[in-house]
């Protein structure tokens, strides 16, 4: 038992260490944004509609994620939160592809002729943030799966806040990256 | 405990999860890419001292190809530079480096039966291990390996028209730095956890060796800093891949106008370089902490001044990040910027002269014991001093202005970060082959090597200076284009010299270190007399390290010829006799 | 044939050394001994071998150095700013070298008088504040005035004063340099690389006014003690014009204008005399660059203000060059 909670502390600590060297990844890159901004020679556009939906999908997953988590802990089931939660990430990933096609529609390009950094940077930011979105995606299907077999006591959660403080964070990552986005 | 499982060859020495097992093999990796990095550069050396003349050696290695009648190809001659470069400062000061004595001593050290997660640790192996696959397979291909210099400043880098080795190879280079990023990050990772959660009890943060300082913070470091690599370098991809213009602007290559605009490639360097200056104590901060380590073991005295040492070690950390702009004073930047990265860098000179005034304190009334690995820690401190010192004319950005990208920025940073990091290095596997493999190494041929090793490398690096002091920028395929160096073949003559004996005596330590692991003679559970807790481990290799319980830590490292003591070490799980106090 | 010769040789090598190594160890064991024990004798020989080279050779090879090589040391500078880089350079080395010729005899020799003594015991010292204080203390004195002396040099070369400088351009590509004079207007016409085509090689935009007298030239004539201002362009890649005598170097972005501001001071003729006859100023390019970087030049000749002006008059300007055609 002892072992076991030392064990669980590090796994905790280990995806902090790793949430913040994620956090220094998106920094370097929407430093770079601000700094080629600066010099000027930059298209202004405005964010499409479908962003903001992402914005409310994965708001709304987190807060279905808590609710989970708490059921869990509490000793009943979180199968179908954790679901809607995987259905709603699902939800954000459409919408960040379906945002990306109306950039195109608006002649913001990534690459090209006519194409300018402001595009190419929220193409790249997105698709990262994506990626490592897919990441959580895998996670939390892992985790749905787990729960509904009754992996998952009011003792031993440890999968469900590992994949709860990974979501937040990714939540909070695209709440920081669309804000920037919309105000800098 | 895993002890009970049946190990397999495969679970033994290839998937190992031990830590002990994973820090051998980036130990051997780490060598046998220095033999490759190091046989590099003795090819471009011959270049550059004997320029058009013909080697059988070069066709040897390069082919008639890239060696046509036995001349290195320019082209290739700048693909070798960048590679040696790589490779030394990636593959084997990061990688061989850290990914040994950060995988070997943090377990044992600190008291632990392994790393946090032996599995996390396995995957860092195995990814470095694809990422030097796929680096080495770069130096087979047709148009030839990256060739822009380790530090792939676009456009350079970013068009394949600029220089064949921006093609394939430049895509290799930037696979192969992505899946070690991968490899480092996992590594990192689990270093800070472990040091962090699983220190047996008594073992305090101020009672940890020095070498696990270092190796915490250069966790930390590679933590913080090679996800801004990453960043960095995927701009990068997406220019060379996609056609995007983050580091392009106005550009025609071989007569065609890119339609990229706007780019800019100072934002490349910056962004590099907040890795970039890291890197370099990333390197160097281990080396730091063997030294300290083995010096006081060997002087049979604590290290003097261990918390201002540890002040140290988290003030140059510290530095590092608000310095990368020394590397770009010629780059237009504003000139207030120079100035505040001039004042920042100089500050290094502070900790770094405090840690060298600690090292001869530590020596001064000591009794000496000799060892190889004593001795390249000797050198160490003699080699971090005179690169230190040259350190302050780079970091001086009105003296920047002409002598950057000469050869004395070469001589300065092969001396201060290659030599003495290798130094370290070399000093610790010395140190912890007893440990590492149950027998020693021949002391006999360790002298050799030290001696051999130490006069032809201040052969090789210290008249580079003079080179850059005459004006020769470095990375230059031949120097007899122009008539104002022609006084200097004499001075490249001497460092060629020095550098193929230098070259050749690494392979009898290569030679000393596989024989020893074979037929050196037995080593004793504590050979050193020394008093962490990695030598009161059998000298058996088990999973677990220690067969019963782990020890408990009652006092710190250094209690060297500590007066009352029945010897002179007393080792860190012996508990205080009544009436001693700590230090 | 050569690869199975070299092939033999080094196994034959490795054999060879085994061999030693074994019968070494062989002889230790009958003499009762531990062949690889850091003896008395090991320590003392080890002392000495680290005081002569550490202390003795590696500083005297050092000093050598100095005597024979620094004569390939540049001469001093031949501009304004350059001087005041000098001065600094040599106070700075002064105070490196200081600390070099302190640290590295102390080093060798607590090295050797310290060396191991079995029945010696070594003097416990675990730390004394007073000391770390000094040697905190002291580097920072002695690093105030070179950071403020050296902060002072480079405003005043970031800063100087460029109004009346002659502008020039430095355009840069794989793998030559082509200069341009700004003309009696001394302002450089727009330039566009998408304009880059045939004679006209720096794409200079022939509808803007003030192109119409800049002068395109394969080298450069500066007039003694008249101040310039380079202005650096590049068409590819990253490159760097760097004129080690004027003590002058800047990097030429492609995307970009850089500049710098300085003042020769001592002309070609006066160099040959001081130099040798074969003494050029010359432009190198100092940042990686391709295949030819390392022969990427331009010649600069310093001049007085007639022999200036009597070659400037046989160049002809871009409006005769371009627009007639």
């Amino acid at each position: 038992m002892q072992l076991n909670l030392k064990k669980n502390k590090a796994s905790k600590q280990l995806l902090w260490i790793g949430i913040v060297s994620i956090v220094m990844f998106f920094g370097g890159l929407t430093s770079a944004y601000i700094v080629r901004k600066a010099e000027g020679g930059w298209l202004e556009f405005e964010m499409p509609v479908w962003f903001t939906i992402s914005t409310v999908a994965i708001v709304v997953s987190s807060a279905l994620l808590l609710f989970a988590a708490q059921n869990v802990k509490a000793g009943k089931s979180g199968t179908s939160l954790l679901l809607g939660t995987l259905l709603l990430g699902i939800l954000f990933s459409f919408s960040q592809i379906q945002g990306w096609g109306d950039l195109v529609a608006q002649g913001v390009y990534l690459t090209g002729e006519g194409s300018n950094a402001s595009g190419s940077f929220i193409y790249a930011i997105t698709l990262m943030h994506l990626l490592h979105l897919i990441g959580g995606l895998i996670a939390l299907t892992i985790t749905t799966i787990k729960s509904k077999i009754g992996k998952y006591t009011k003792d031993n959660y440890l999968g469900i806040h590992l994949v709860s403080i990974y979501w937040h964070f990714l939540g909070l990552l695209w709440l920081y990256l669309f804000l920037f986005f919309t105000y800098s | 405990m895993s002890e009970h499982h049946k190990e397999t060859f495969l679970t033994k020495y290839v998937f190992s999860l031990d830590h002990k097992m994973i820090a051998k093999q980036f130990l051997i990796t780490g060598m046998f890419m220095g033999v490759i990095g190091m046989l590099m550069s003795i090819l471009f050396r011959l270049q550059l001292s004997n320029p058009g003349e013909s080697f059988a050696v070069l066709e040897f290695f390069l082919g008639e190809k890239w060696a046509p009648g036995g001349v290195l190809d320019p082209n290739i001659y700048l693909a070798l530079v960048t590679m040696h470069g790589t490779i030394l400062i990636f593959w084997v000061l990061t990688a061989g480096l850290t990914g040994t004595f950060a995988n070997f001593l943090i377990p044992l050290q600190i008291g632990a039966r392994d790393m946090a997660s032996g599995f996390m640790n396995m995957l860092s192996y195995w990814f470095f291990f694809a990422a030097t696959i796929v680096l080495l397979y770069s130096l087979f291909v047709e148009s030839g390996p990256a060739a822009a210099g380790w530090t792939i400043y676009p456009p350079l880098s970013a068009l394949p028209q600029a220089i064949p080795g921006s093609g394939l190879g430049q895509d290799l280079w930037l696979i192969a730095i992505t899946l070690f990023v991968v490899s480092s990050l996992l590594g990192g990772l689990n270093y800070i956890v472990t040091i962090l959660n699983m220190r047996t009890k008594g073992m305090t943060m101020s009672r940890l060796p020095l070498t696990i300082w270092a190796l915490l913070i250069v966790a930390i470091l590679g933590v913080l800093s090679f996800p801004v690599l990453l960043s960095c370098a995927l701009l990068l991809i997406f220019d060379r891949s996609f056609g995007t213009s983050f580091y392009l602007s106005d550009i025609i290559i071989n007569g065609e106008a890119l339609h990229n605009t706007g780019g800019s490639p100072i934002l490349f360097e910056h962004l590099f370089w907040f890795l970039g200056h890291p890197e370099v104590y990333i390197i160097l901060l281990p080396a730091l902490g063997i030294v300290s380590e083995v010096i006081s073991v060997n002087s049979r005295k604590p290290i003097f001044g261990y918390k201002a040492m540890v002040g140290a070690l988290i003030l140059i950390a510290f530095l590092s990040f608000v310095v990368w702009g020394h590397h770009m004073f010629i780059t237009g930047m504003d000139p207030f910027l120079g100035s505040v990265f001039t004042f920042t860098t100089l500050l290094i000179a502070i900790p770094s002269a405090v840690k060298v005034f600690n090292y001869l304190a530590t020596l001064w009334r000591a009794n000496i014991r000799f060892t190889p690995a004593m001795l390249f820690a000797i050198g160490f401190v003699s080699t971090f001093i005179t690169g230190g010192l040259t350190g302050i004319i780079l970091g001086d950005s009105a003296l920047d202005i002409n002598v950057h990208d000469t050869y004395f920025v070469v001589g300065h940073f092969h001396i201060v970060m290659g030599l003495s990091a290798i130094y370290g290095m070399l000093a610790g596997v010395y140190h912890w082959f007893p440990k590492m493999y149950g027998r020693m190494m021949n002391k006999k041929l360790g002298y050799f090597h030290f001696w051999v090793t130490f006069i032809s490398a201040y052969g090789v690096f210290f008249p580079m200076h003079f080179l850059g002091l005459a004006g020769l920028p470095r990375r230059y395929y031949t120097n007899s284009a122009f008539p104002m160096f022609d006084g200097l073949s004499d001075i490249n003559e001497v460092i060629t010299f020095f550098a193929i004996i230098g070259g050749l005596v690494q392979l009898l330590f290569i030679f000393n270190f596989f024989y020893s692991i074979f037929k050196g003679t037995k080593a004793t559970e504590n050979p050193w007399g020394s008093n962490t807790l990695e030598w009161t481990t059998p000298v058996e290799r088990i999973h677990g390290n220690w067969p019963g319980e782990i020890p408990t830590v009652e006092r710190w490292a250094y209690d060297y010829s500590k007066p009352g003591a029945d010897q002179d070490f007393v080792p860190q799980n012996v508990p205080l006799k009544e009436g001693e106090t700590e230090h | 044939m050569m690869s199975i010769l070299v092939g033999l040789i080094i196994l034959l090598s490795v054999i060879v050394l085994v061999q030693i190594l074994r019968v070494n160890e062989l002889v230790s064991e009958v003499k009762d001994q531990d062949a690889n024990e850091i003896t008395d004798k090991d320590n003392n020989i080890q002392g000495i071998l680290t005081f002569a080279v550490f202390g003795v050779l590696f500083l005297g090879f050092v000093l050598w150095q100095f005597k024979y090589w620094g004569v390939h040391i540049l001469p001093p500078a031949s501009s304004l700013h350059g001087a005041t880089i000098d001065t600094l350079m040599n106070f700075t080395m002064g105070v490196i070298l200081f600390v070099f010729f302190l640290t590295q005899p102390i080093l060798a020799w607590f090295a050797y008088k310290y060396r191991g003594r079995k029945n010696t015991v070594a003097y416990f010292y675990p730390h004394n504040n007073k000391l770390e204080v000094i040697w905190t203390v002291v580097p920072t004195l002695v690093l105030t005035p070179l950071i403020i002396y050296g902060l002072n040099v480079w405003n005043d070369i970031t800063g100087v004063d460029t109004t009346n400088s002659k502008i020039i351009e430095l355009y840069a590509k794989q793998f030559n340099w082509t200069a341009r004079y700004a003309g009696d207007d001394n302002t450089l016409g727009q330039a566009n690389y998408k304009l880059v085509e045939g004679l006209n090689v720096l794409g200079v935009d022939m509808d803007d006014d003030s192109a119409q007298d800049d002068i395109v030239t394969r080298e450069v004539h500066l007039v003694v003690n008249e101040p310039v201002l380079l202005k650096m362009r590049s068409q590819d890649v990253i490159h760097s014009a760097f004129l080690p005598h004027f003590r002058v170097q800047m990097n030429c972005v492609p995307g970009m204008t850089t500049q710098f501001g300085f003042t020769p001071t001592q002309t070609t003729a006066e160099m040959k005399e001081q130099e040798g006859e074969d003494f050029e100023f010359v432009l190198l390019c100092n940042k990686i660059c391709g295949a030819a970087h390392y022969n990427m030049k331009m010649k600069f000749i310093v001049e007085t203000q007639e022999e200036y002006n009597a070659w400037m008059a046989s160049q002809e300007t871009l409006k005769n060059t371009l627009t007639l055609n």
